[in-house]
Order: structure tokens, then sequence, then C-alpha cells
């Protein structure tokens, strides 16, 4: 069996599908192992609640198993895969009410000192400040509803471009761009404030 | 550029280069995974989960409304020789309010 850390190339992939129709267990662990953090990214990154992304992301691994047979391979395995993650997701924070604010005090040093950085430099950050920018975007997007909270990040996080986004999400281009441009306005509000609150 | 989205962009793009942690299965969901497809493929092509059943009822349900058409207009619309004696009655008959 392919070692779960090296990446599949196309043709394996292509290779693999065809086994696991056959009845091929070792095939099928294969295309779970290639999914599995692909999965787990896209899920962590759109679920609000993150005590329940391992239900979840369990329950995408199962439906994608499940429906191996109608892979029609149209499109590469991975797309179809984000499409039924990004649909379980949406399913699941259509209800989410809460949204919490982002205040000054909330930020860990690090997160902070990314603030500051920001504010007083217009140099790119630094290497070390990617973990505390990534962990002070996901508070900012926790903010957001949660359909801008998952346009942006497929958008600024991913670097997904609009067709993608449209395919992933069954959304019109038109809307994605209205969603994006308020969405956008909204995040900047909110980083004003958390600016305002600094100075 | 509006200073703010200037900080913003290099936020994200800070964000996107974040290096992301191992990720490794949990115990236990290979075995639930296999299991789930063992059944799945147990039972490939069931009759209700195969694309075959929403052709089955759209085929219905044309057949349906084929069979309706004809039916509905013979109970809406008089036709018929009877329709014309009936259509000449009710306007050559004067009415008991039109008498005088």
């Amino acid at each position: 069996m392919k070692e779960p850390d090296l990446p599949m190339t196309d043709a394996e992939v292509t290779e693999c599908l065809a086994r696991a129709r056959q009845g091929d267990e070792k095939a099928v662990l294969e295309i779970f192992h290639y999914m599995y953090p692909h999965v787990t990214k896209l899920v962590q990154a759109n679920l609000p609640a993150r005590e329940s992304a391992e239900d979840l992301i369990q329950q995408v691994c199962v439906k994608v198993t499940t429906h191996l047979h109608q892979f029609s391979g149209k499109v590469p395995l991975l797309h179809w895969v984000s499409r039924i993650a990004v649909n379980t997701c949406l399913n699941q924070i259509r209800h989410e009410k809460r949204r919490p604010e982002v205040r000054l005090a909330d930020l860990s040093e690090d997160e902070a000192a990314v603030v500051e950085n920001l504010a007083t430099s217009s140099a790119e950050l630094s290497a070390s400040d990617q973990v505390a920018s990534r962990e002070l975007v996901n508070k900012l997007l926790d903010t957001l509803k949660p359909k801008d909270r998952l346009l942006l990040r497929l958008m600024y996080l991913e670097g997904r471009n609009l067709e993608e986004i449209a395919q992933l999400t069954g959304w019109s281009k038109a809307l994605i761009k209205v969603r994006a441009f308020r969405a956008r306005a909204q995040l900047r509000t909110r980083y004003s404030l958390l600016m305002k609150e600094k100075s | 550029m509006n200073p703010l989205d200037d900080q913003l962009n290099r936020l994200f793009r800070a964000a996107r280069h974040a290096p992301s942690p191992e990720i490794a299965p949990p115990f236990g969901l290979e075995t639930r995974v296999l299991a789930a497809w063992r059944e799945a493929s147990a039972r490939p092509g069931t009759f209700w989960d195969g694309a075959l059943l929403i052709r089955g009822l759209i085929l219905a349900g044309v057949i349906t409304m084929a069979c309706w058409l004809p039916a509905l207009n013979s109970t809406t619309k008089e036709s018929g020789p009877f329709a014309d004696v009936v259509q000449l009655t009710d306007s050559t008959l004067p009415s008991s309010d039109e008498s005088p």
C-alpha cells in the first residue's frame, strides 16, 4: 500500500479508483488517506464549533467512500470531495446564530504583535508571524456570517478563483462577487474596530 | 489602496502560508470507513439511490399528465352535438328576471 504521507498523482488516483470499484479494500484505504487531510482542513476551516469538527470529518469521509461508485471522474477527485465537504459544512452551520466579537484583550501576545506590526510597518509579515496571523484571521472570520466566512476562506486562505468557488458552493458568480464585496467590507469594519481599540 | 485593505491583504498572505499541523485520522475511522464502503458496495445500484428512480418518477409524471389532459378537457369544456343545443337554448330562452 502507498505511504499515506506521500501525495498521489492524478494517474495513481485514477488507478486507485479503478481498483476500488473492483472491490479492492486497500485501494479504498489509499483514497481515504489521500483525502483525509484535505477534508480535515476544509471542515476545520469552515466549522465555527471546533469541538464538533471531528464528527463532521468522519461524516464526510463515510459519505465520500459510500458514494465512491457515483464519482464520474469528470472532475478531479479532490474537487468532488471538497464539494461534499463544503455542502456538509453549509448544512451544519445553516442555523448558527452566535458570532463572537474580537477584542484586543482576547488576542494572544503573538496575535497582538501581528496587529502592531501591521499598523506600524508596511512590510510583509515575517515567517514567524504566520501561525499567529492564521489565528488572528480565524478570530476575525468567526465574527462573520457562516457563508461569508466560508467565501473569504476559500478566496483568501485557499486562493480559490471565482470558477472554483462557484463549483464548490453551487453559487452563481454574480452572487459570489456581491457576497465577497460585502463580507470583505464587514471584515474591514471588524478589523478597524480592533485598530481603534489599539490606538 | 485603503491602508486597512493593505493591512488585511498582508495579514491574509501571511495566514495563507502558515504551516498546517500534522493531520492523522483518529483510531477506528479507517475501520468505520471500510465498513461503510463494504455495506454500500454490497448493494450497488440499489433501486432507491439510483438516478433510475428519478427518471422513472419523471416518466410516470409525464404519463399521468398525458392521461389527465384529455379527461380534464372533456369535463371542463362542453363538446359534441349536445353542447351546441345547450348553448342555443341558453341564448334564446329569456330568464324569469327579463320577462315583462
